[in-house]
């Protein structure tokens, strides 16, 4: 159901990346490498649109880091043979937890996001770059992501493909199979994995939002397509709970014309 | 009749960018010798265009038709372009220019307001399907949307077009393991056209992206009676030329004989008994 012709998606994705980069008159794209699927395809995918040399990586690993996760970001820039950076972010992470003692560790995970975030940004203007983000389609759907963290980026190739389908491309772009058959996670914790934390496998969450976003279908038909009505009822929740990770913050109207509410310019506007 | 196809990637909103790379490619043609070149829909400005359609939409009497009706003294043109006919009426348009004039305008009728789509809050619609002569041939312009209703290329049927020409900005969407869906659609439609119609039919498509959207492309020629003889590239900067034949029409009908045998007076008093029950 979720087959996609990797082929024709490599096409359109690399174009889109040419297409981004350039008309906003830049000539390099900056990716911060977790060592995970995601970000490894969206550095497939900029090498190339762009080359190696216009290529960035940032490796950005803190100290409960899983030690594997920064091999197989090396590994992945080595294959594509993309020049990177590895910046600890522990001290900047750690000093400010110092002075403010963190509650949970979910708020250490989204400080994190956020700080890699930041740095990816500030070495954007060191590289004349723009940041390529890795946010797939089941992850910004279902709100699996830390609001101007990870989730933070000038454009996102891998948006509009299901985790499922970023594996099949994956494959297809010879991504390696240590990234590709490992477990995918956050790596906000040890041991901490995606389908752990959402509660529901990518093969069946993917099919689920597919049914239900794309092509509409209602709860009795996705029932009836053996999927459990708490389970259907779970995403839904989600979906509707990260809304706001989705959308630009609400500008309180006064004027005739408002940003973000009818003011109304695309991006590329006279590009 | 000598054509060529322009599939490219207007700039959005920059008029005089996407102006100064029309005059490139007329001029280009008239040096190849070709007799008429069609750009894709709104090729002078791009197509999402949101709040932009109010700040650069064209008037009647702009300064950039003269550039154009100049050079159409030497092939004929169709472009695409956001016209604003009376003060703060804009109409998606077709403009044909030949022997230094502008000769026929089709306002597109089929505005898309779904989705992604938002043309009817920038546009007002057209309301009507008239042919124009390009030389010898009778033509018609349909606008993307209304490729995909068959009975609008019907009523150029009717007229006995020998040349119908579609121009587009269609999004490419629907990824799966056979391709892209959208593709399909249009060359679905002209095959229906070309095998049914009996018209040529030349589809011209736009590339490019803005922001994030992506257009496909896979522009065409169809020859009346044979389907689709050629093709441009999907997703990349292209251009073809074809020779339009209007034996082709001939031969076509005479083979299957749908114009001779087609009701129109039969067609028009049942519609009138369906939509007056």
């Amino acid at each position: 159901m979720l087959k996609i012709r990797c082929d024709l998606v490599e096409k359109i994705l690399v174009s889109a990346i040419r297409d981004s980069i350039h008309k906003n008159n830049f000539k390099n794209a900056i990716v911060g490498v977790s060592g995970g699927l995601d970000s490894a395809v969206v550095l497939a995918l900029c090498r190339k649109a762009l080359g190696a040399g216009h290529t960035h990586a940032l490796l950005l690993p803190y100290r409960v880091s899983a030690p594997e996760s920064l091999e197989h970001g090396k590994m992945v820039c080595a294959q594509f043979k993309v020049p990177f950076e590895v910046i600890d972010i522990s001290p900047s992470v750690d000093a400010f937890f110092d002075r403010f003692p963190a509650e949970n560790r979910l708020q250490i995970g989204n400080k994190c996001a956020r700080e890699r975030m930041s740095v990816l940004y500030d070495f954007s203007v060191r590289k004349k770059a723009l940041v390529a983000g890795t946010s797939n389609k089941s992850e910004l759907l279902v709100g699996y992501s830390t609001q101007f963290g990870d989730s933070a980026a000038a454009f996102l190739p891998i948006g509009d493909l299901y985790k499922t389908q970023v594996f099949e491309l994956a494959r297809h772009l010879g991504i390696p199979d240590a990234i590709v058959s490992k477990k995918p996670s956050a790596d906000l914790w040890p041991g901490q994995t995606d389908e752990g934390e959402i509660g529901i496998t990518y093969q069946d969450l993917d099919i689920i939002l597919h049914l239900m976003i794309d092509r509409r279908w209602d709860e009795g038909e996705i029932i009836e397509h053996g999927y459990p009505l708490l389970v259907i009822r779970h995403i839904k929740k989600m979906i509707v709970a990260s809304q706001f990770k989705r959308t630009m913050p609400p500008v309180i109207k006064l004027h005739p014309r408002t940003v973000g509410i009818d003011f109304r310019y695309l991006r590329d506007w006279n590009k | 009749m000598k054509v060529r196809a322009i599939q490219f990637s207007p700039a959005l909103g920059n008029i005089e960018k996407n102006l100064e790379f029309h005059v490139a490619k007329i001029a280009q043609a008239i040096r190849d010798g070709r007799e008429l070149i069609v750009f894709p829909e709104l090729s002078l400005s791009g197509y999402q265009l949101k709040d932009i359609a109010c700040d650069i939409a064209l008037k009647k009497d702009g300064p950039e038709w003269q550039e154009i009706e100049n050079l159409s003294k030497k092939i004929d043109i169709i472009v695409g372009a956001p016209l604003e006919e009376e003060p703060g009426i804009i109409y998606n348009t077709a403009l044909y220019f030949s022997k230094g004039k502008w000769r026929h305008t089709h306002r597109k009728v089929q505005l898309p307001n779904y989705g992604m789509f938002e043309e009817r809050m920038i546009f007002k619609q057209g309301d009507e399907f008239r042919t124009f002569k390009i030389g010898s041939l009778t033509a018609g312009i349909l606008i993307c949307r209304e490729i995909l209703f068959p009975m609008l290329a019907y009523l150029y049927f009717i007229q006995k077009t020998d040349l119908l020409i579609g121009i587009s900005n269609s999004p490419q969407r629907g990824i799966g393991k056979d391709g892209i869906s959208s593709f399909q659609l249009w060359e679905t439609m002209g095959y229906v056209i070309s095998q049914f119609y009996h018209q040529n039919y030349l589809f011209v498509n736009r590339v490019g992206f803005e922001d994030g959207i992506g257009f496909g492309g896979g522009s065409f020629f169809a020859r009346a009676g044979q389907g689709i003889c050629q093709k441009a590239k999907y997703i990349d900067e292209d251009m073809f030329d074809a020779d339009v034949q209007p034996a082709d029409v001939r031969r076509a009908r005479l083979s299957s004989n749908y114009l001779r045998d087609e009701q129109p007076e039969l067609v028009l008093r049942e519609m009138r008994r369906i939509l007056h029950a």
